[in-house]
């Protein structure tokens, strides 16, 4: 897998911090950003930063992986339920699979996703992980 | 008013064929289909493929598809919209036998899967996602497995109740000759499986492999003709609820009344889309459809799961399959139905088209 240093800065919305449009005629959140409503297709939207706080809804242990992301298997994929209203699906890190359980408190963390070996580049994003 | 029938089609077994690149999958299929059909007055192909750029290095694949089959004259567009591209495809052509623009198309699908191992097919499949999630690494199927668990939540059931789906359709694989798992399957064989992602098991997955059918369209009428009713299209994004809204748009919009001689053809990408979409197009009441899969023509030739995952090219199998079925030359599981309801769809359910067919 190759990382574009270009693909890198441009993502950093959704890769360093999570930057949602809200709606102003519906009050839909639309994560990633979106210019218009994802919902009603107003074009009536504020950027908002999300605080990265919510709750797990639910989650998957997953055993099989995607080329490039080999490392860290199993991995857990959480339906996260955000404070400000907004569902995600995001990788949950740090988990105890003895102790993980619907309903937790859970907050966003800054982690490697993956490497361009071949070019020494490495990708970061954020994950979830359970809030102490 | 101009109507639009199909009025042959062809198909190749779904398999992993080493031996073939993307253009030989679709002259074999073509092949079939050019020794019982004319096909000298076709006016536009057109090619429903998803990831030949990707998995194949292939790009501008329909006008190399179209010299290679021996029409390098005709015009040939490619249709993507990803393991909807078929739907797509007999969308766009319907669109354009409709309005006059041309009498006679063909539509190819094809999909080349095989030649990588799956962990970079899945990294191509889970470009469908949203960027925040690939980019994050998730796959189709976990999102699949969240969808899975908050149905068995919500009406409370267990894998066994999922597993009927691949139970059932295994069994009718195995009378179809062009499946690419041909073998039954009982519920200690899929409950014990391989974990993919918790609780979606391996015998709840579409099996994807190589694939190549072919639709002719055309505005006149032959002895094999079955009509195309009704194409409708709907897009929006599934629900954690969970529910499949695209699903539910199409039932709404296509006002087709389901009757015991119906055929009925989904796009059971998992087990989990497969009880969406009977539930969400009205065939059973929510929570119950798996437990009444011996009371419907379903997925006749075995699904995605056991027929074989064809991709972009998955609907060309569903209407390849619907007109045999309604001509009465299926070489499989026969049924004696009047009319037949295919819906085509991406893997996760945000796109969907809903076609009516009947002789």
């Amino acid at each position: 897998m190759k990382i574009a240093p270009p693909q890198v800065w441009r993502n950093k919305r959704f890769m360093y911090k999570l930057t949602a449009s809200k709606c102003e005629s519906c009050g839909h959140i639309s994560f990633p950003y979106s210019s218009y409503c994802t919902k009603c297709g107003s074009k009536n939207v504020k950027k908002i930063e999300i605080s990265g706080k919510g709750i797990l809804e639910s989650y998957t242990v997953s055993y099989q992986s995607r080329d490039g992301h080999e490392k860290g298997l199993p991995s857990v994929i959480g339906l996260v339920r955000l404070d400000e209203g907004v569902e995600i699906v995001a990788p949950i890190v740090d988990a105890d699979l003895d102790k993980l359980k619907e309903g937790i408190k859970v907050e966003a963390t800054l982690r490697r996703v993956y490497t361009d070996s071949y070019n020494g580049l490495i990708q970061y994003g954020i994950k979830f992980r359970v809030a102490e | 008013m101009t109507e639009v029938y199909i009025n042959s089609s062809s198909m190749i077994p779904i398999d992993r064929y080493y031996e073939y690149d993307i253009y030989d999958l679709v002259i074999e299929a073509y092949k079939n289909f050019e020794g019982e059909y004319d096909v000298n007055n076709i006016d536009l192909i057109v090619v429903a493929n998803a990831y030949s750029q990707k998995l194949n290095n292939a790009s501008l694949i329909a006008p190399k598809i179209a010299e290679k089959i021996g029409k390098p004259n005709v015009p040939a567009i490619k249709v993507d919209n990803a393991d909807a591209s078929g739907g797509a495809a007999l969308l766009t052509a319907y669109s354009m036998i409709k309005s006059g623009m041309v009498n006679s198309i063909l539509i190819i699908g094809v999909e080349k899967q095989s030649d990588y191992p799956s962990k970079y097919l899945y990294d191509t499949i889970a470009t469908n996602l949203d960027e925040y999630m690939y980019y994050n690494g998730i796959s189709s199927h976990s999102v699949a497995a969240l969808l899975m668990r908050q149905y068995m939540k919500k009406y409370n059931v267990d894998g066994n109740y999922f597993a009927n789906w691949a139970i059932k359709m295994h069994k009718n694989a195995t009378e179809n000759p062009f499946a690419y798992l041909r073998f039954p399957v009982d519920l200690n064989t899929v409950t014990n499986s391989q974990i993919i992602s918790d609780p979606v098991r391996l015998f709840d997955v579409g099996a994807r492999a190589d694939g190549a059918a072919i639709v002719l369209l055309s505005s006149n009428k032959t002895e094999s003709s079955v009509k195309i009713n009704r194409i409708v299209s709907a897009q929006a994004r599934y629900e954690f609820s969970p529910s499949l809204p695209s699903v539910k748009m199409l039932r709404n919009k296509l006002g087709m009344r389901l009757t015991e001689k119906t055929g009925i053809d989904i796009h059971d990408s998992y087990s989990i889309m497969a009880a969406l979409m009977l539930e969400e197009s009205g065939v059973f009441e929510s929570g119950k459809s798996l437990y009444n899969l011996d009371n419907v023509n379903v997925n006749l030739s075995g699904g995605l799961k056991a027929r074989g995952h064809a991709g972009g090219a998955t609907a060309l199998y569903q209407l390849a399959e619907a007109h045999m079925q309604l001509i009465g030359s299926f070489k499989g599981k026969k049924a004696n139905v009047d009319d037949y309801l295919v819906i085509s769809s991406d893997d996760l359910g945000i796109v969907s088209y809903g076609i009516s067919l009947s002789r």
